[in-house]
């Protein structure tokens, strides 16, 4: 099977998912289902673009903690927190053949305060962007450098 | 077959912090390929309490295998906690627990 077929399955099966899932939940937002083309964009800026209309962001109030280096590039801590009131939170990186990695939904008052792992092919630059209520897009990135690929490479 | 998501949330001066791990594979195109199977992972994954969403977030393949996560939420002791997720093919798993 090459990517293009595994992408085109992923995303159809995907939207089948949210579908099914969208009644039990009322504020929930699955951006995998509105915004498909996201997660097929190849560049980091193009995968903010396509989530939020613009790539133009702020680089500030945003705090992004992640290794300088990585030995093991299958799991890489990542930590973002922001006192931004804002909407969205999202996390991309430019090692992996797609770029975006999490959008996360910030409820009413909620908390910026996320921790995940996520595993990078190579080296590359990890990049969080945080979507205030003001509309405006805040930034930060971080290089990591990959010493063991985590995507099988 | 999904297994059950470890979850454990604290309550703290009315902030509660959450430290959940999904179990999922959370197969990757090129890794899927490498263990012949097909590629499958977490999509969208969600916390409540009190019928309020506290947490979500629509991930992609890059998520490590058993996908950790810590976050905060304004809670209070007791009070019932539900994570939930979806994944690829659309199997799904629920988890509930008390926030101590």
């Amino acid at each position: 099977m090459n990517r293009r077929n595994f992408l085109g399955l992923g995303l159809g099966l995907g939207a089948v998912a949210a579908a099914a899932v969208v009644p039990s939940s009322l504020s929930a937002i699955d951006f995998r289902a509105t915004k498909p083309k996201a997660w097929d964009a190849t560049s980091t800026e193009a995968a903010i673009k396509e989530i939020y209309g613009t790539s133009a962001t702020t680089a500030s109030g945003v705090k992004l903690k992640a290794p300088d280096i990585a030995e093991n590039g299958a799991v890489i801590p990542i930590t973002v927190s922001s006192k931004i009131d804002a909407k969205t939170v999202s996390i991309y990186q430019d090692a992996n053949p797609e770029s975006a990695v999490a959008v996360f939904t910030v409820p009413n008052g909620g908390i910026i305060d996320y921790s995940v792992r996520i595993k990078m092919q190579k080296t590359g630059n990890v990049t969080a962007v945080v979507e205030g209520k003001d509309g405006k897009l805040y930034s930060a990135a971080k290089l990591v450098k990959v010493t063991k690929g985590g995507c099988g490479g | 077959m999904a297994k059950k998501t470890r979850i454990k949330a604290k309550s703290k001066k009315g902030i509660v912090t959450v430290k959940a791990m999904a179990k999922h594979a959370m197969l990757s195109g090129v890794e899927a390929k490498k263990a012949k199977k097909e590629m499958n992972f977490i999509t969208h994954l969600k916390a409540e309490t009190n019928g309020n969403v506290v947490f979500e977030v629509s991930m992609s393949q890059f998520l490590s295998k058993d996908p950790y996560m810590k976050f905060k939420y304004k809670g209070e002791k007791g009070e019932k906690l539900t994570i939930s997720w979806v994944d690829l093919k659309g199997d799904t798993r629920t988890d509930t627990v008390k926030v101590k």
